[in-house]
Protein backbone atom coordinates (compact mmCIF):
# COMPACT_ATOMS: atom_id res chain seq x y z
CA UNK A 1 0.00 0.00 0.00
CA UNK A 2 1.58 3.41 -0.73
CA UNK A 3 2.69 5.47 2.11
CA UNK A 4 -0.19 7.89 2.51
CA UNK A 5 -0.14 11.97 1.62
CA UNK A 6 -0.42 13.33 4.69
CA UNK A 7 0.33 11.57 7.96
CA UNK A 8 -1.28 12.71 11.52
CA UNK A 9 0.36 11.43 14.88
CA UNK A 10 -1.06 12.56 18.08
CA UNK A 11 -1.80 16.42 16.57
CA UNK A 12 -2.81 18.10 19.90
CA UNK A 13 -3.78 21.42 20.07
CA UNK A 14 -4.51 23.39 23.28
CA UNK A 15 -5.12 27.28 23.86
CA UNK A 16 -4.89 27.53 27.48
CA UNK A 17 -7.46 25.27 29.22
CA UNK A 18 -9.58 24.70 25.43
CA UNK A 19 -8.65 21.29 24.08
CA UNK A 20 -8.73 22.06 20.00
CA UNK A 21 -7.43 18.89 18.92
CA UNK A 22 -6.93 15.91 21.45
CA UNK A 23 -4.45 13.60 19.87
CA UNK A 24 -5.93 12.73 16.23
CA UNK A 25 -4.69 10.36 14.02
CA UNK A 26 -5.30 10.39 10.61
CA UNK A 27 -3.77 9.12 7.61
CA UNK A 28 -4.92 10.74 3.64
CA UNK A 29 -4.45 8.41 0.61
CA UNK A 30 -2.88 10.32 -2.38
CA UNK A 31 -5.56 10.93 -5.15
CA UNK A 32 -8.37 10.79 -2.89
CA UNK A 33 -11.33 13.39 -1.78
CA UNK A 34 -11.56 13.30 2.01
CA UNK A 35 -14.41 14.94 3.37
CA UNK A 36 -13.93 16.26 7.14
CA UNK A 37 -17.01 16.46 8.96
CA UNK A 38 -17.87 18.44 12.24
CA UNK A 39 -19.83 20.47 13.73
CA UNK A 40 -18.44 24.45 14.43
CA UNK A 41 -15.02 24.36 16.57
CA UNK A 42 -14.97 20.30 15.92
CA UNK A 43 -11.30 21.02 15.35
CA UNK A 44 -11.17 21.10 11.70
CA UNK A 45 -9.90 24.35 10.59
CA UNK A 46 -7.07 23.85 13.39
CA UNK A 47 -6.37 20.43 12.12
CA UNK A 48 -5.84 22.01 8.62
CA UNK A 49 -4.23 25.09 10.25
CA UNK A 50 -1.35 22.95 11.85
CA UNK A 51 -0.88 20.84 8.28
CA UNK A 52 -0.94 24.51 6.23
CA UNK A 53 1.56 26.19 8.39
CA UNK A 54 -0.54 28.30 9.91
CA UNK A 55 -0.72 26.98 13.35
CA UNK A 56 1.64 25.16 15.65
CA UNK A 57 0.52 21.93 17.11
CA UNK A 58 1.25 21.83 20.91
CA UNK A 59 2.46 17.88 20.90
CA UNK A 60 1.87 15.36 17.86
CA UNK A 61 3.36 15.49 14.40
CA UNK A 62 2.15 15.92 10.88
CA UNK A 63 3.79 15.03 7.57
CA UNK A 64 3.13 15.62 4.06
CA UNK A 65 4.64 13.38 1.51
CA UNK A 66 7.03 11.84 4.16
CA UNK A 67 8.51 15.23 5.41
CA UNK A 68 7.96 17.19 8.98
CA UNK A 69 5.97 19.85 7.96
CA UNK A 70 7.44 22.26 10.90
CA UNK A 71 11.37 20.40 10.70
CA UNK A 72 11.26 20.71 6.80
CA UNK A 73 8.44 23.38 6.09
CA UNK A 74 9.94 24.89 3.12
CA UNK A 75 9.46 21.24 1.39
CA UNK A 76 5.63 20.75 2.07
CA UNK A 77 4.69 23.94 1.63
CA UNK A 78 5.33 23.92 -1.80
CA UNK A 79 3.52 20.67 -2.61
CA UNK A 80 0.16 22.09 -0.45
CA UNK A 81 -2.23 24.70 -1.55
CA UNK A 82 -5.28 25.86 1.06
CA UNK A 83 -8.72 27.65 0.51
CA UNK A 84 -8.98 29.48 3.62
CA UNK A 85 -12.69 29.53 4.85
CA UNK A 86 -12.39 33.45 4.79
CA UNK A 87 -12.15 35.10 2.10
CA UNK A 88 -9.14 37.57 1.39
CA UNK A 89 -8.15 39.80 -1.28
CA UNK A 90 -5.74 42.61 -1.87
CA UNK A 91 -8.14 45.31 -3.26
CA UNK A 92 -4.48 47.26 -4.54
CA UNK A 93 -4.30 44.08 -7.33
CA UNK A 94 -5.84 42.88 -10.37
CA UNK A 95 -6.90 39.24 -10.47
CA UNK A 96 -3.77 38.24 -12.89
CA UNK A 97 -1.24 40.06 -10.56
CA UNK A 98 -2.46 38.03 -6.89
CA UNK A 99 -2.18 35.09 -8.89
CA UNK A 100 1.64 36.24 -10.11
CA UNK A 101 2.35 37.59 -6.80
CA UNK A 102 0.66 33.76 -5.25
CA UNK A 103 3.03 31.75 -7.94
CA UNK A 104 5.95 33.47 -7.10
CA UNK A 105 5.81 32.92 -2.74
CA UNK A 106 6.33 29.69 -4.08
CA UNK A 107 9.17 29.97 -6.32
CA UNK A 108 7.15 29.51 -9.50
CA UNK A 109 7.23 31.54 -12.50
CA UNK A 110 3.59 31.26 -13.21
CA UNK A 111 3.23 30.88 -17.28
CA UNK A 112 1.15 32.49 -20.04
CA UNK A 113 -0.07 29.00 -20.18
CA UNK A 114 -0.94 27.64 -16.64
CA UNK A 115 -2.39 31.37 -15.93
CA UNK A 116 -4.70 30.67 -18.77
CA UNK A 117 -5.91 27.76 -18.08
CA UNK A 118 -6.62 28.57 -14.31
CA UNK A 119 -8.44 31.64 -15.24
CA UNK A 120 -10.78 28.99 -17.46
CA UNK A 121 -11.18 26.57 -15.38
CA UNK A 122 -12.41 29.20 -12.51
CA UNK A 123 -14.17 31.13 -15.12
CA UNK A 124 -12.19 34.29 -14.53
CA UNK A 125 -10.94 34.84 -17.85
CA UNK A 126 -13.18 38.33 -18.29
CA UNK A 127 -11.92 39.53 -15.20
CA UNK A 128 -8.06 38.84 -15.66
CA UNK A 129 -7.42 42.47 -15.17
CA UNK A 130 -10.32 43.59 -12.93
CA UNK A 131 -9.01 44.67 -9.46
CA UNK A 132 -10.00 42.46 -6.72
CA UNK A 133 -12.24 45.04 -4.99
CA UNK A 134 -14.63 44.77 -7.92
CA UNK A 135 -15.37 41.02 -7.54
CA UNK A 136 -18.20 39.89 -6.55
CA UNK A 137 -17.90 37.69 -3.50
CA UNK A 138 -18.70 34.44 -5.72
CA UNK A 139 -15.54 35.29 -8.41
CA UNK A 140 -13.74 36.19 -4.46
CA UNK A 141 -14.10 32.99 -3.63
CA UNK A 142 -12.60 31.32 -7.05
CA UNK A 143 -9.81 33.79 -6.89
CA UNK A 144 -8.85 32.20 -3.74
CA UNK A 145 -9.08 28.43 -5.35
CA UNK A 146 -6.99 29.87 -8.11
CA UNK A 147 -4.35 31.21 -6.02
CA UNK A 148 -4.26 27.88 -4.09
CA UNK A 149 -3.64 25.58 -6.79
CA UNK A 150 -1.32 28.11 -8.87
CA UNK A 151 2.13 26.34 -7.52
CA UNK A 152 0.47 23.15 -8.50
CA UNK A 153 0.20 21.25 -5.27
CA UNK A 154 -0.10 17.74 -4.83
CA UNK A 155 -2.34 18.18 -1.90
CA UNK A 156 -5.41 20.81 -1.56
CA UNK A 157 -6.98 21.50 1.46
CA UNK A 158 -10.55 23.22 1.31
CA UNK A 159 -11.72 24.75 3.98
CA UNK A 160 -15.43 25.15 4.42
CA UNK A 161 -15.16 26.18 0.34
CA UNK A 162 -18.85 26.66 -0.56
CA UNK A 163 -19.87 28.25 2.63
CA UNK A 164 -22.11 31.11 1.88
CA UNK A 165 -21.84 30.31 -2.25
CA UNK A 166 -24.87 30.18 -4.38
CA UNK A 167 -26.47 26.84 -5.88
CA UNK A 168 -24.53 27.28 -9.29
CA UNK A 169 -21.27 27.87 -7.94
CA UNK A 170 -21.07 25.24 -5.43
CA UNK A 171 -21.80 22.81 -8.53
CA UNK A 172 -19.21 24.27 -10.42
CA UNK A 173 -16.48 24.25 -7.20
CA UNK A 174 -17.71 20.76 -6.91
CA UNK A 175 -17.41 19.77 -10.89
CA UNK A 176 -13.92 21.27 -10.77
CA UNK A 177 -13.05 19.82 -7.34
CA UNK A 178 -13.90 16.03 -8.81
CA UNK A 179 -11.41 17.40 -11.99
CA UNK A 180 -8.60 17.87 -9.95
CA UNK A 181 -8.96 14.50 -7.68
CA UNK A 182 -9.28 13.04 -11.17
CA UNK A 183 -5.62 14.47 -12.23
CA UNK A 184 -4.31 13.08 -9.21
CA UNK A 185 -4.70 16.00 -6.94
CA UNK A 186 -5.20 14.16 -3.38
CA UNK A 187 -8.64 16.91 -1.68
CA UNK A 188 -9.06 17.74 1.97
CA UNK A 189 -12.55 19.25 2.38
CA UNK A 190 -14.06 20.58 5.39
CA UNK A 191 -17.40 21.05 5.63
CA UNK A 192 -20.69 20.61 7.61
CA UNK A 193 -22.60 20.53 4.95
CA UNK A 194 -23.79 17.17 4.39
CA UNK A 195 -24.75 16.59 0.98
CA UNK A 196 -21.75 18.31 0.07
CA UNK A 197 -19.63 15.66 1.84
CA UNK A 198 -21.98 13.03 0.35
CA UNK A 199 -21.55 13.98 -3.33
CA UNK A 200 -17.76 14.65 -3.25
CA UNK A 201 -15.91 12.86 -0.78
CA UNK A 202 -14.28 9.48 -1.31
CA UNK A 203 -13.75 9.00 2.18
CA UNK A 204 -15.14 10.87 5.45
CA UNK A 205 -14.41 11.68 8.77
CA UNK A 206 -16.56 13.34 12.11
CA UNK A 207 -14.59 15.12 14.11
CA UNK A 208 -16.04 16.76 17.25
CA UNK A 209 -14.36 18.44 20.27
CA UNK A 210 -11.25 17.68 19.00
CA UNK A 211 -11.09 13.75 18.57
CA UNK A 212 -11.83 11.81 15.27
CA UNK A 213 -15.13 9.89 15.84
CA UNK A 214 -14.96 7.69 12.63
CA UNK A 215 -13.29 7.35 9.87
CA UNK A 216 -14.79 5.43 6.65
CA UNK A 217 -15.03 4.89 3.15
CA UNK A 218 -18.18 6.61 2.00
CA UNK A 219 -19.76 3.53 0.21
CA UNK A 220 -18.83 1.08 3.02
CA UNK A 221 -20.63 3.65 5.85
CA UNK A 222 -23.96 4.11 3.59
CA UNK A 223 -24.03 0.19 2.67
CA UNK A 224 -23.65 -0.58 6.06
CA UNK A 225 -25.64 2.16 7.63
CA UNK A 226 -28.58 0.11 6.93
CA UNK A 227 -30.19 2.74 4.52
CA UNK A 228 -29.62 5.54 6.89
CA UNK A 229 -28.69 8.85 5.58
CA UNK A 230 -25.20 10.62 6.28
CA UNK A 231 -26.93 12.85 8.44
CA UNK A 232 -28.29 10.43 10.63
CA UNK A 233 -25.05 8.64 11.04
CA UNK A 234 -23.77 11.99 11.53
CA UNK A 235 -26.18 13.39 14.37
CA UNK A 236 -25.36 10.27 15.91
CA UNK A 237 -22.04 10.53 16.31
CA UNK A 238 -21.80 14.04 17.25
CA UNK A 239 -24.63 13.95 19.51
CA UNK A 240 -26.63 16.59 17.60
CA UNK A 241 -27.88 18.09 14.46
CA UNK A 242 -25.76 21.41 13.64
CA UNK A 243 -24.60 20.79 9.96
CA UNK A 244 -26.90 22.21 7.74
CA UNK A 245 -27.75 20.98 4.06
CA UNK A 246 -26.99 23.91 1.45
CA UNK B 1 21.00 33.17 -3.81
CA UNK B 2 17.88 35.62 -3.57
CA UNK B 3 14.74 33.39 -3.93
CA UNK B 4 12.26 34.29 -6.33
CA UNK B 5 9.81 34.28 -3.41
CA UNK B 6 11.61 37.32 -1.85
CA UNK B 7 11.89 39.05 -4.92
CA UNK B 8 7.96 38.65 -5.59
CA UNK B 9 6.90 39.57 -2.12
CA UNK B 10 9.37 43.16 -2.60
CA UNK B 11 8.06 44.12 -5.15
CA UNK B 12 4.39 43.68 -4.18
CA UNK B 13 4.97 45.44 -1.73
CA UNK B 14 7.03 48.18 -3.43
CA UNK B 15 4.00 48.19 -6.08
CA UNK B 16 1.31 48.30 -2.71
CA UNK B 17 2.72 51.70 -2.13
CA UNK B 18 3.26 53.20 -5.58
CA UNK B 19 -0.18 52.42 -6.56
CA UNK B 20 -1.00 55.35 -4.14
CA UNK B 21 1.37 57.92 -4.50
CA UNK B 22 -0.30 60.78 -3.63
CA UNK B 23 -0.83 59.00 0.26
CA UNK B 24 3.01 57.28 0.41
CA UNK B 25 4.89 59.67 -1.39
CA UNK B 26 3.31 63.19 -1.97
CA UNK B 27 1.92 63.44 1.37
CA UNK B 28 5.31 62.99 3.20
CA UNK B 29 7.21 65.46 0.70
CA UNK B 30 4.51 67.93 1.42
CA UNK B 31 4.44 68.31 4.56
CA UNK B 32 8.36 68.52 4.78
CA UNK B 33 8.59 70.92 1.99
CA UNK B 34 6.24 73.18 4.10
CA UNK B 35 8.46 72.69 7.40
CA UNK B 36 11.37 74.00 4.51
CA UNK B 37 9.48 76.81 4.03
CA UNK B 38 8.37 78.16 7.47
CA UNK B 39 11.05 77.02 8.97
CA UNK B 40 13.93 77.23 6.86
CA UNK B 41 13.23 80.01 4.42
CA UNK B 42 10.77 82.05 6.20
CA UNK B 43 11.76 82.23 9.64
CA UNK B 44 15.71 81.10 8.62
CA UNK B 45 15.71 84.53 7.50
CA UNK B 46 15.67 86.31 10.41
CA UNK B 47 18.21 83.68 12.35
CA UNK B 48 21.70 83.74 12.19
CA UNK B 49 24.02 81.57 10.89
CA UNK B 50 24.20 78.01 12.92
CA UNK B 51 27.60 76.82 12.98
CA UNK B 52 28.75 78.45 10.28
CA UNK B 53 26.31 77.13 8.03
CA UNK B 54 22.49 79.33 6.91
CA UNK B 55 19.99 77.76 9.31
CA UNK B 56 17.79 76.92 6.11
CA UNK B 57 20.70 75.02 4.98
CA UNK B 58 21.32 73.79 8.54
CA UNK B 59 18.23 72.25 8.77
CA UNK B 60 18.08 70.12 5.68
CA UNK B 61 19.87 66.52 7.05
CA UNK B 62 17.12 66.71 9.67
CA UNK B 63 14.08 67.30 7.48
CA UNK B 64 15.34 64.51 5.22
CA UNK B 65 16.22 62.21 8.45
CA UNK B 66 12.06 62.95 9.38
CA UNK B 67 10.51 62.04 6.04
CA UNK B 68 13.08 59.00 5.87
CA UNK B 69 12.44 57.73 9.24
CA UNK B 70 8.29 58.21 9.22
CA UNK B 71 8.07 56.43 6.05
CA UNK B 72 9.90 53.84 6.63
CA UNK B 73 8.18 52.97 9.81
CA UNK B 74 4.53 53.66 7.84
CA UNK B 75 4.98 51.67 5.32
CA UNK B 76 6.48 47.95 7.14
CA UNK B 77 3.77 48.82 10.15
CA UNK B 78 0.48 49.75 8.00
CA UNK B 79 1.37 46.92 4.69
CA UNK B 80 1.72 44.25 7.50
CA UNK B 81 -0.89 45.66 10.05
CA UNK B 82 -3.30 45.44 7.00
CA UNK B 83 -2.70 42.17 6.00
CA UNK B 84 -3.59 40.92 8.87
CA UNK B 85 -6.78 42.84 9.10
CA UNK B 86 -7.41 41.53 5.57
CA UNK B 87 -6.38 38.03 5.88
CA UNK B 88 -4.16 38.19 3.19
CA UNK B 89 -0.78 37.56 5.53
CA UNK B 90 -2.16 33.68 5.13
CA UNK B 91 -0.91 33.69 1.46
CA UNK B 92 2.23 34.52 2.74
CA UNK B 93 2.39 32.24 5.95
CA UNK B 94 1.52 29.08 4.26
CA UNK B 95 3.92 29.75 1.14
CA UNK B 96 7.48 28.60 1.55
CA UNK B 97 9.10 31.85 2.29
CA UNK B 98 11.47 31.93 5.63
CA UNK B 99 11.15 34.48 8.04
CA UNK B 100 14.51 36.29 6.64
CA UNK B 101 12.91 36.49 3.42
CA UNK B 102 9.38 38.08 4.97
CA UNK B 103 11.53 40.01 6.90
CA UNK B 104 14.27 41.02 4.41
CA UNK B 105 11.06 41.83 1.95
CA UNK B 106 8.82 44.25 4.33
CA UNK B 107 12.05 46.15 5.17
CA UNK B 108 13.33 46.71 2.47
CA UNK B 109 10.63 48.04 0.55
CA UNK B 110 10.02 50.72 3.52
CA UNK B 111 13.83 51.43 2.86
CA UNK B 112 12.89 51.76 -0.86
CA UNK B 113 9.76 54.19 0.20
CA UNK B 114 11.94 56.04 3.01
CA UNK B 115 14.78 56.78 0.79
CA UNK B 116 12.48 57.87 -2.08
CA UNK B 117 10.67 60.80 0.03
CA UNK B 118 13.82 61.73 2.13
CA UNK B 119 15.61 62.26 -1.48
CA UNK B 120 12.70 64.33 -3.32
CA UNK B 121 12.64 65.91 0.17
CA UNK B 122 16.62 66.86 0.02
CA UNK B 123 15.90 67.68 -4.35
CA UNK B 124 13.80 70.15 -3.08
CA UNK B 125 15.43 72.01 -0.17
CA UNK B 126 18.51 71.74 -2.80
CA UNK B 127 16.73 73.99 -5.20
CA UNK B 128 17.28 76.79 -2.47
CA UNK B 129 20.18 75.75 -0.55
CA UNK B 130 22.65 73.72 -2.84
CA UNK B 131 23.10 70.16 -3.56
CA UNK B 132 26.88 70.21 -2.21
CA UNK B 133 27.09 67.05 0.46
CA UNK B 134 30.50 66.68 2.21
CA UNK B 135 30.60 63.15 2.68
CA UNK B 136 27.85 60.97 0.41
CA UNK B 137 28.48 57.23 1.26
CA UNK B 138 28.45 58.00 4.83
CA UNK B 139 25.16 60.29 4.27
CA UNK B 140 23.58 57.41 2.48
CA UNK B 141 24.98 55.03 5.19
CA UNK B 142 23.16 56.83 7.66
CA UNK B 143 19.65 56.92 6.09
CA UNK B 144 19.57 53.87 4.97
CA UNK B 145 20.91 52.51 9.00
CA UNK B 146 17.75 54.47 10.01
CA UNK B 147 15.23 53.38 7.76
CA UNK B 148 16.38 50.22 8.52
CA UNK B 149 16.06 50.75 12.18
CA UNK B 150 12.35 51.78 12.11
CA UNK B 151 11.15 49.67 9.28
CA UNK B 152 11.98 46.75 11.23
CA UNK B 153 10.17 48.44 14.01
CA UNK B 154 7.59 49.10 12.17
CA UNK B 155 7.25 45.24 11.05
CA UNK B 156 7.46 44.46 14.90
CA UNK B 157 5.09 46.61 15.88
CA UNK B 158 2.02 45.44 13.41
CA UNK B 159 2.69 42.09 14.30
CA UNK B 160 1.96 43.30 18.50
CA UNK B 161 -0.98 45.55 16.73
CA UNK B 162 -4.73 44.44 16.92
CA UNK B 163 -6.15 48.07 16.36
CA UNK B 164 -5.26 50.94 13.85
CA UNK B 165 -5.19 53.03 16.95
CA UNK B 166 -2.24 50.98 18.00
CA UNK B 167 -0.42 50.71 14.95
CA UNK B 168 -0.51 54.55 15.03
CA UNK B 169 0.87 54.72 19.12
CA UNK B 170 4.67 54.56 18.41
CA UNK B 171 4.39 57.25 15.17
CA UNK B 172 2.20 59.96 17.39
CA UNK B 173 3.82 59.06 20.80
CA UNK B 174 7.31 57.69 19.96
CA UNK B 175 8.68 58.60 15.96
CA UNK B 176 7.26 62.40 16.24
CA UNK B 177 8.44 63.52 19.93
CA UNK B 178 11.82 62.28 19.33
CA UNK B 179 12.36 63.58 15.70
CA UNK B 180 11.10 66.96 16.74
CA UNK B 181 13.44 66.93 19.89
CA UNK B 182 16.11 64.89 17.82
CA UNK B 183 17.30 68.56 16.19
CA UNK B 184 15.67 68.73 13.33
CA UNK B 185 15.11 72.48 13.84
CA UNK B 186 18.32 72.71 16.28
CA UNK B 187 21.78 72.48 17.14
CA UNK B 188 22.60 71.42 21.15
CA UNK B 189 24.51 74.39 21.28
CA UNK B 190 21.62 76.52 21.42
CA UNK B 191 20.53 74.83 24.37
CA UNK B 192 20.98 75.24 28.20
CA UNK B 193 23.19 72.36 29.55
CA UNK B 194 20.19 70.59 30.80
CA UNK B 195 18.19 70.33 27.90
CA UNK B 196 21.24 69.48 25.81
CA UNK B 197 21.80 66.48 27.99
CA UNK B 198 18.15 65.09 27.46
CA UNK B 199 18.53 65.70 23.63
CA UNK B 200 22.04 63.75 23.90
CA UNK B 201 19.80 60.82 25.36
CA UNK B 202 17.64 61.03 22.14
CA UNK B 203 18.78 58.30 20.24
CA UNK B 204 17.71 60.34 16.93
CA UNK B 205 19.52 63.17 17.67
CA UNK B 206 22.81 61.01 16.82
CA UNK B 207 20.86 60.11 13.62
CA UNK B 208 20.26 63.72 12.63
CA UNK B 209 23.69 64.74 13.59
CA UNK B 210 25.52 62.18 11.83
CA UNK B 211 23.44 62.81 8.79
CA UNK B 212 24.21 66.34 9.51
CA UNK B 213 28.29 65.97 9.71
CA UNK B 214 27.77 63.70 6.37
CA UNK B 215 25.91 66.58 4.26
CA UNK B 216 27.68 69.65 5.89
CA UNK B 217 30.91 68.40 7.37
CA UNK B 218 29.81 69.66 11.06
CA UNK B 219 28.12 68.33 13.39
CA UNK B 220 27.51 68.37 17.43
CA UNK B 221 28.41 64.93 18.32
CA UNK B 222 31.39 62.79 17.03
CA UNK B 223 29.28 61.42 13.65
CA UNK B 224 31.33 58.16 14.32
CA UNK B 225 29.18 57.62 17.70
CA UNK B 226 26.09 58.58 15.55
CA UNK B 227 26.91 56.17 12.73
CA UNK B 228 28.14 53.39 15.53
CA UNK B 229 24.51 53.89 17.19
CA UNK B 230 22.68 53.65 14.29
CA UNK B 231 24.40 50.64 13.09
CA UNK B 232 23.18 49.15 16.55
CA UNK B 233 20.01 50.32 16.74
CA UNK B 234 19.37 48.70 12.91
CA UNK B 235 20.91 45.69 13.66
CA UNK B 236 19.02 45.35 17.46
CA UNK B 237 15.35 46.38 15.69
CA UNK B 238 16.25 43.69 12.81
CA UNK B 239 16.89 40.94 15.64
CA UNK B 240 13.62 42.03 17.58
CA UNK B 241 11.51 41.63 14.19
CA UNK B 242 13.09 38.32 13.66
CA UNK B 243 12.46 36.73 16.71
CA UNK B 244 8.92 38.30 17.11
CA UNK B 245 8.17 36.61 13.58
CA UNK B 246 9.56 33.36 14.17
CA UNK B 247 7.93 33.19 17.80
CA UNK B 248 4.38 33.69 15.49
CA UNK B 249 2.58 35.61 18.00
CA UNK B 250 -0.32 37.20 16.71
CA UNK B 251 0.40 35.49 13.27
CA UNK B 252 0.22 31.91 13.39
CA UNK B 253 -2.74 30.28 15.65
Amino acid sequence: MPEPVVQIRGLTKRYGDLVALGGVDLDIRAGEIFGLLGPNGAGKTTLISIVTGLARATAGEARVLGRDVVRDYRFTRRHVGLVPQEINFDPFFTVEESLRFQAGYFDVRLTEARLTELLTALDLTAKRHTSARALSGGMRRRLLIAKALVHEPKVLFLDEPTAGVDVELRRALWAYVRTLRDRGTTVVLTTHYLEEAEALADRIGIIDRGLLRLVEEKTALMARSGGRSLEEIYVELVGRKEAAAP
Amino acid sequence: MISLGFRTLLSKEIRRFLRVPGQTLATPLLTTTLYFIVFGVSIGHQLREVGGVPYARFIVPGLVLMGVVQNAYLNSASSLFVMKLQGTIVDVLVSPLSYAEMLGAFVLAAVVRGLLVGGITWAVAGIFTGFEVAHPLLALAVVTLAAVAFAAGGVASAIWAQTFEQVNFFPTFFILPLTFLGGVFFSVRMLSPGLAAVARANPVFYMVDGLRFAVLGSSDASPWAGAGLVFLLAAGALTAAYMLLRSGWRLRG
